[in-house]
């Protein structure tokens, strides 16, 4: 039999099935690499702790959340931690774990930021857009050059008080320095409302008060320089002092062991009257009791020989280098941060996180509740914890250790000056590698 | 053959041929051998225990020879950890009182538990719904019932210091949770309530285990309730008691979401327990090297009580 012959460039059976096959799996790769080279997260999932203001928690999942997923398709995840200082552990545990968490807002991003994304083009492009950033929080996100956060907000700490009992004890005016704040308490304790100034094992409500008490009377923890203890001086002795004296004399016996929760309970029990704390008692007295909401206000920190200062508890947001897809997090972050959706967020709260970014300094949500100035007005004076020390690890470490609370509480419990300022120094010693 | 004589070919024909690929080999037979039997019940339990025991406990004797902060590369320190811990006032603060709180509670439960189970022995109305309430403080999550214990601690508003000024004793309570001593107090009591049902349970079912016979013996010999209570309960129930107090104090010694929840280890460290502080020093600051350190430290005593348990268990 003669094989048939195949002129040039005539397509054989074999070759045409080949061809065939090649177009057909064409075909069908082609919607798939499209898709693929569009691809999304179908989730991202933000970690933070939940907030006193509930509005602020149910603006976000029931109107940020489903907006995002409404204009983007993805999904957003929300992972609320209890408030109370359990934020900080989880995050870290996500940053060890390298859990599915994408983002999160952890307080104390100082611990871990080694895990976290630069996000410098996001904190330069919302600070150019809003005002600029405050300095102070500059030196908590900005770190070795690059953002690796960007702040949100400061749950402000001032004086949260009874007025209808000051003006009773004759103060008429809140004290304006740390001496006349003695003298009022003196005389409210006698009236049976003394002061609850909390000292124990909490994370914001106590150095809120003792740091910028140190701060005023000229002490300071650590040096700038980030190496040089210089807690041990006769200005911390003073402030030591003098915390001993105004819990002696004007403080409820329990404040000494107080956690964060334990002041608004009190307050709100009436069993003080005042205390240092954010706008959560004044929030929660005019939502459930509305008389002692009339009467409840707020008033900046007592200064003291070296002025005035606060202490800010900031909020931030992280970006976690493990998130699978960095620019989709990034993407939703700064949709986060942009006007439209921010600046609601920020009114849904009624302030409570006040806004690190200047264009909110005049925002007419502060004239809402003339009572919540104080609480902006604090950013002008706020400190980061262990200022002027660089907010790194080792600041961290200390809070979290609780050596300055400790320091103060012992005094207050009967230690002298000597010993706990002596047993602070061994605790910094051995954070700062100088044991 | 049909094809349906085929298939309908009972089963026990088609075993030869598995004879004889495997002779002598009989699956039901094999397990039945005591000693494969007992690994293959031994074995899941032991993976269990090796991913979410012994993984973590190597791994944290690992991490207490280096300095390991979180999302950091791990450097080796030696003993370092150990050192700086020893010269840590307040890990010793806190190890004394890991061994107050846990001497004070133990004794406490054992004794409050042996008095709960004999009167739950005896016979009285509602006797089983009583012993079911008994239970309630071991069923409520610790968490929960810490926030509930923190308003009965409350200087003003709480329980324990109305009773004291409704009943005359007291003008003003005294501040449970701000007093560093009746802050231990209060985590003792706490725990001794929480702790309770579990001893006198246990005991309770060590006291149904002794024959009535052995009691009537002893009353025909003229023995009180005293003496038969001293002479035949106490004696009889002393393994149950030995048990039950060896694995309290372990659950003690470790005891964590109590103190966490109650005082946070203030004030002023008065409450801090090791275990606290090792959480402290890992998960609240990070260093977890050191906080493993801490934690470490806790495995020696463990290892004396559970020395002292194996001791006792082979002996018996």
């Amino acid at each position: 039999m003669v094989k048939p012959t195949r002129s040039k460039g005539t397509t054989s059976r074999r070759d045409f099935v080949k061809l065939a096959a090649a177009g057909a799996a064409g075909a069908a790769a082609g919607p798939w690499i499209s898709r693929n080279a569009q691809a999304k997260p179908a989730q991202i999932t933000l970690m933070r702790e939940s907030c006193y203001v509930k509005e602020f928690d149910e603006h976000f999942q029931k109107v940020m959340m489903p907006a995002y997923e409404k204009e983007t398709g993805i999904k957003i995840n929300y992972e609320i931690q209890a408030a109370g200082g359990a934020a900080v552990a989880r995050a870290i545990a996500i940053a060890e774990s390298k859990a599915p968490v994408d983002l999160c807002w952890p307080q104390q991003e100082w611990l871990f930021r080694e895990a976290l994304l630069d996000v410098s083009d996001i904190a330069e492009a919302v600070g150019k857009q809003q005002g600029g950033w405050y300095e102070e929080i500059k030196r908590l996100s900005h770190w070795e050059g690059k953002w690796k956060s960007v702040p949100f907000g400061n749950i402000g700490q001032v004086m949260a008080y009874r007025r209808d009992w000051f003006d009773e004890a004759g103060v008429t005016k809140f004290p304006d320095n740390w001496d006349e704040f003695y003298e009022a308490g003196v005389k409210l304790k006698a009236k049976g409302h003394p002061y609850g100034m909390s000292m124990g094992h909490g994370w914001a409500d106590n150095n809120s008060w003792l740091l910028p008490l140190l701060w005023s009377y000229g002490a300071e923890i650590v040096a700038k320089d980030g190496k040089t203890i210089h807690l041990d001086s006769a200005e911390s002795a003073r402030a030591v002092d003098y915390a001993r004296k105004l819990y002696k004399g004007a403080c409820i016996e329990d404040c000494v062991g107080w956690g964060d929760p334990a002041n608004n309970k009190a307050f709100l029990t009436s069993q003080i009257s005042c205390t240092n704390n954010a706008s959560s008692i004044l929030l929660s007295a005019k939502r459930d009791l509305p008389e002692m909401g009339k009467v409840t206000d707020e008033a900046l920190n007592p200064k003291g020989p070296k002025g005035r200062f606060h202490s800010l508890v900031p909020v931030t947001h992280c970006i976690y280098s493990h998130t699978p897809d960095p620019q989709a997090t990034k993407d939703f972050l700064s949709w986060m941060m942009a006007p439209k959706q921010v600046s609601a967020w920020y009114a849904s709260g009624f302030m409570y996180f006040a806004p690190f970014l200047h264009a909110y300094d005049k925002s007419p949500e502060w004239n809402k509740e003339p009572r919540f100035k104080p609480f902006q007005q604090a950013l002008e004076t706020g400190k980061l914890w262990l200022w002027p020390a660089p907010a790194d690890r080792r600041a961290g470490q200390v809070i979290n250790t609780w050596i300055v609370a400790d320091m103060f509480s012992k005094a207050c419990l009967g230690a002298s000056t000597k010993t706990v300022i002596a047993d602070a120094m061994k605790g910094l010693k051995q954070i700062y590698g100088q044991a | 053959m049909s094809p349906t004589a085929e298939v309908a070919r009972p089963a026990t024909q088609a075993a030869p041929g598995l004879r004889s690929l495997r002779p002598g080999f009989r699956p039901g037979e094999w397990v039945e051998r005591e000693s494969v039997f007992s690994w293959l019940m031994l074995t899941p339990p032991l993976l269990f225990l090796v991913a979410f025991l012994g993984y973590p406990f190597v791994y944290g004797v690992y991490l207490s020879f280096f300095e390991r902060q979180v999302a950091s590369a791990a450097h080796f320190v030696g003993m370092r950890n150990f050192a700086n811990l020893w010269a840590d006032p307040v890990f010793w603060q806190a190890a004394g009182n890991t061994v107050k709180f846990t001497v004070a509670s133990c004794a406490l439960k054992m004794v409050g538990g042996l008095g709960m189970a004999l009167v739950m022995n005896q016979n009285f109305r509602l006797k089983s719904l009583t012993r079911a309430l008994l239970l309630l403080p071991f069923i409520v999550p610790t968490v929960l019932s810490t926030v509930a214990w923190q308003w009965i601690l409350d200087p003003g508003m709480g329980l324990f210091n109305r009773l004291l000024v409704v009943s005359g004793l007291a003008t003003t309570g005294p501040s449970w949770l701000g007093n560093p001593t009746l802050a231990m107090v209060s985590i003792i009591i706490v725990n001794t309530w929480r702790g309770l049902p579990f001893f006198g349970i246990s005991i309770l079912s060590g006291l149904q285990t002794i024959p009535m016979e052995l009691h009537e013996s002893a009353t025909i010999d003229g023995a009180g309730t005293w003496a038969r209570f001293r002479h035949v309960t106490l004696p009889l129930l002393l393994p149950v008691i030995f048990i039950v107090t060896t694995f309290s104090i372990i659950f003690t010694f470790f005891d964590f979401q109590l103190v966490y929840v109650l005082t946070g280890g203030g004030p002023a460290n008065s409450t801090h327990l090791m275990a606290t502080y090792a959480y402290a020093l890992s998960m609240g600051s990070g260093q977890m090297g050191l906080g493993s350190a801490a934690a470490l430290a806790m495995v020696p005593v463990l290892g004396l009580v559970l020395v002292a348990l194996t001791f006792y268990v082979r002996k018996d």
